[in-house]
């Protein structure tokens, strides 16, 4: 493997601000064909007692993209190379493929609308397995979503796998 | 803020192998395309025919975050949006256009933590075959 265990175990991969605002919620909602009115209704959500719209249980993992402001974004701690980046795509300049193996989410709380998210990644693990005569790389990942008092929303653990 | 939910899954009446109820979704390429568009995940696999063809598939073919959502509204359907602990899943088959997907959730341990009364379940989602696309596990949140 071109990339050491070692090296990248405790790299960071991004650190994100994230907004957690209604329509992109409401749409996601419907997106995984949830129709809950609590997703879109102000009034359903606060009858199952929450005082905002909540999220569906894995809208964090698209979250980065559409709740990233410009304006208040952490700086890089990637240095401008993200490890995941650097493992997959040296790779995948080899050939194969990556597929998404596994995905964790721990809750801590629940998101709403509302909410402003900090967002850090890390490189949990990198290990390889043999499977034929093919090369399986498992990065693993985790996400950390804190809120702004600094207590953690949501724990996201998640493996790419490259196979050769 | 007021953000932790009513639980509404009544403890004394479940069971070990209790199931929830089965969610049903016949995959279009119309979710592929919404999926992407609400997640930002555009990778051309899930949502262009024609690059997915030239890469050698068959066609298009979903999104595990997908499956995951959908096997995630069997759970809080269930358990009540906002009351998971919990939810892990590993992604052993790609869903393909037109299968018939379904959730099957099954009670596995009740146990007291913390002064919260939780519910562990095995969650999985099959196509109308019985081939299992998502397997995995959830602890959530009861009354």
């Amino acid at each position: 493997m071109a990339v050491e265990r070692d090296d990248v175990v405790g790299r960071p991969t991004g650190a994100t601000t994230v907004h957690v605002e209604r329509g992109p919620v409401t749409a996601f909602a419907r997106a995984v064909t949830d129709g809950n009115p609590v997703y879109a209704d102000l009034e359903a959500a606060t009858a199952a007692g929450f005082d905002a719209i909540p999220a569906p249980p894995t809208f964090t993992f698209g979250s980065l993209g559409w709740g990233a402001f410009t304006e208040d974004q952490p700086e890089d701690p990637t240095g401008g190379s993200n490890p995941m980046g650097e493992i997959m795509g040296g790779l995948m300049a080899q050939g194969g493929l990556i597929l998404h193996g596994e995905q964790e989410f721990t809750y801590h709380r629940p998101v709403v609308v509302g909410d402003t998210l900090h967002h850090e990644g890390e490189v949990v693990d990198l290990y390889t397995k043999e499977s034929g005569d093919r090369t399986m790389t498992f990065l693993v990942i985790e996400n950390r979503f804190t809120d702004d008092d600094g207590a953690p929303v949501v724990t996201e653990r998640f493996n790419l796998i490259h196979r050769s | 803020m007021g953000i932790h939910p009513t639980p509404i899954l009544a403890w004394d009446d479940l069971e070990v192998g209790a199931e929830a109820p089965a969610v049903s979704h016949q995959l279009g390429r119309t979710d592929l395309v919404r999926y992407a568009g609400a997640s930002g995940d555009y990778n051309p696999m899930h949502t262009d025919e024609v690059a997915a063809q030239a890469a050698g598939l068959p066609s298009v073919f979903g999104h595990g975050m997908f499956s995951m959502g959908l096997l995630g509204r069997a759970l809080t359907d269930w358990a009540g949006p906002g009351n998971l602990t919990n939810y892990k899943v590993r992604f052993t088959k790609q869903t393909w256009p037109d299968e018939t997907l379904t959730t099957t959730v099954v009670v596995t341990a009740k146990r007291d933590e913390d002064g919260r009364r939780l519910v562990d379940v095995d969650a999985s989602l099959a196509n109308q075959d019985g081939e299992v696309k998502v397997t995995g596990s959830a602890t959530v949140i009861a009354a």
